[in-house]
């Protein structure tokens, strides 16, 4: 009987480690540029929430499309209310997991499958990321592109100068322990 | 007996243990969920424009914005010489505004055919949000003043002093869904001259608005407003508007078919002589450009 107690004490231990290898960052960083003939576009968010489970190799990430600044406010409000209807869809989310996983303690690039959804509209996607490993936290940062009309996102034609065709997005999460299990 | 009892005190600290786990399944995002920050979440353009068309609308631009405005109506006269569709008068305004603070809204103008200068302060003093406040508040205090001896206005014709006209509104909007947008606004309107013939000093009534958004950039409006006691020396007319907005990057562009002629909020509420019809002389045509320029940006 000794030897069951020490299993589940084993057990018990185990689980917490799991537990404990949740990781999240509060102040994600993501930034889009549009580069179109007429002017170029700038925005970022800096509440993006994301979370890394280091023992499923999994990755999440949400964010309210509001919390996007633009250099000028009337595009704050167009980009919500014209193009991607935030009153309907208010977050874009990723759920996707790690190729790899993070046994290397070192610097490393990887690829991060998964799936995207903004717009309501939910697409594969593959993110080449850089991932680092600071005492007891991690950084993830990468870009990608997006193509607008992937996502149902309306341009008028004569608007169409205006705003590009394919967005670039960069992002930079920096994770700590999540105590919240 | 007494192994008995610690194996089930085991399964049971087992199953305890494995309850977060079974928590967990639920998934990243839904986790996620739970850390956002609780702040309210305020409704945005309840209307993209700060004019519905005639009147103001709840709506303010953000601090540091410049509007820089066109107003024309083009209409026809009734009678004697008259051109082609809709080009035998026409009354401008040019206006600016200014974005004190999100809030807090300056502006002035004048208008060509009256001879009209105006002036407004306007102040945002509720805003809706999501889960709250239905409604956003606006109070809305306007000057206008006619110098002018021969003006067509009228309440004009002091040729000693300036005339002017204070309209105080307080607009009240709700933003029903992503497509509809309705606004009432009572209003009382004074005069710095004594009314002449038992005309009222003192006029008041209510403004009804709406939007509907048929695209993302296009919305359809309309306004009506109702003058409880208008003037007795001569018919007037409740004015109303029906149109259409379109929103172009920075600039707005607005048309619309309406009766009333003028843009001072006293002038065109209390002093339209003519009803809505097709008919030349009372059918104007409006057209309004806007064009936004953003004097502060933000940093990224």
């Amino acid at each position: 009987m000794n030897k069951k107690r020490l299993l589940l004490l084993l057990l018990f231990l185990n689980l917490g480690t799991i537990l404990a290898q949740q990781f999240i960052a509060r102040q994600g960083q993501v930034t889009f540029f549009s580069y179109a003939t007429v002017e170029d576009i700038e925005a970022k968010n800096n509440q993006v929430l994301s979370i890394l489970d280091f023992d499923k190799k999994e990755i999440a990430a949400t964010m309210l499309m509001r919390a996007f600044v633009f250099k000028k406010d009337l595009m704050h409000e167009h980009f919500n209310e014209s193009y991607i209807e935030s009153d309907l869809y208010p977050k874009a989310t990723f759920e996707g997991f790690l190729l790899e996983g993070l046994e290397n303690a070192g610097p490393q690039v990887q690829l991060i499958k998964g799936k995207i959804t903004i717009h309501g509209i939910t697409k594969e996607i593959e993110i080449k990321t850089k991932i680092q490993k600071t005492d007891n936290s991690y950084n993830i940062s990468g870009e990608f592109n997006l193509t607008v009309k992937d996502f149902h996102i309306k341009i008028p034609p004569i608007l169409s100068n205006n705003i590009a065709k394919i967005v670039l997005v960069k992002f930079n999460f920096q994770y700590e322990p999540y105590e919240n299990n | 007996m007494n192994l008995m009892k610690i194996i089930r005190t085991l399964y049971f600290s087992a199953f305890v243990a494995f309850l977060p786990f079974s928590i967990e399944a639920q998934g990243l995002l839904d986790k996620l969920d739970k850390e956002y920050p609780k702040n309210p979440t305020y409704e945005m353009a309840t209307f993209k424009t700060t004019r519905l068309g005639l009147g103001h609308s709840v709506e303010t631009r953000k601090k540091g914005a410049l509007e820089i405005s066109w107003y024309n109506r083009y209409w026809n006269r009734p009678t004697g010489e008259t051109q082609f569709f809709l080009a035998d008068e026409v009354n401008m305004r040019f206006g600016l505004d200014y974005a004190i603070s999100d809030n807090f809204t300056i502006g002035v103008g004048y208008s060509t055919w009256d001879e009209i200068a105006d002036g407004y302060v306007k102040y945002k003093f509720l805003k809706q949000t999501k889960k709250g406040n239905p409604f956003s508040m606006v109070a809305l205090q306007t000057i206008s003043m006619t110098d002018n001896m021969m003006s067509k206005s009228l309440y004009g014709g002091n040729s000693s002093s300036n005339n002017y006209s204070f309209t105080s509104k307080v607009l009240i909007a709700r933003k029903f869904n992503p497509k509809l947008s309705l606004q009432v606004s009572p209003f009382l309107i004074t005069r710095s001259e004594a009314p002449m013939s038992n005309n009222p000093g003192t006029q008041y009534g209510i403004g009804f608005g709406g939007r509907y958004k048929v695209g993302g950039h296009v919305s359809i409006v309309s306004e009506y407003y109702s003058v409880f006691n208008p003037v007795k020396s001569i018919k007037t007319y409740n004015p109303f508007m029906v149109g259409v907005n379109w929103e172009l990057s920075h600039l707005m562009l607005q048309f619309h078919m309406t009766n009333a002629r003028t843009f001072a909020e006293d002038a065109f509420i209390t002093q339209t002589t003519n009803n809505f019809n097709f008919h030349d002389g009372n059918f104007h045509f409006g057209f309004n450009a806007t064009f936004v320029l953003h004097t502060s940006k933000n940093k990224l």
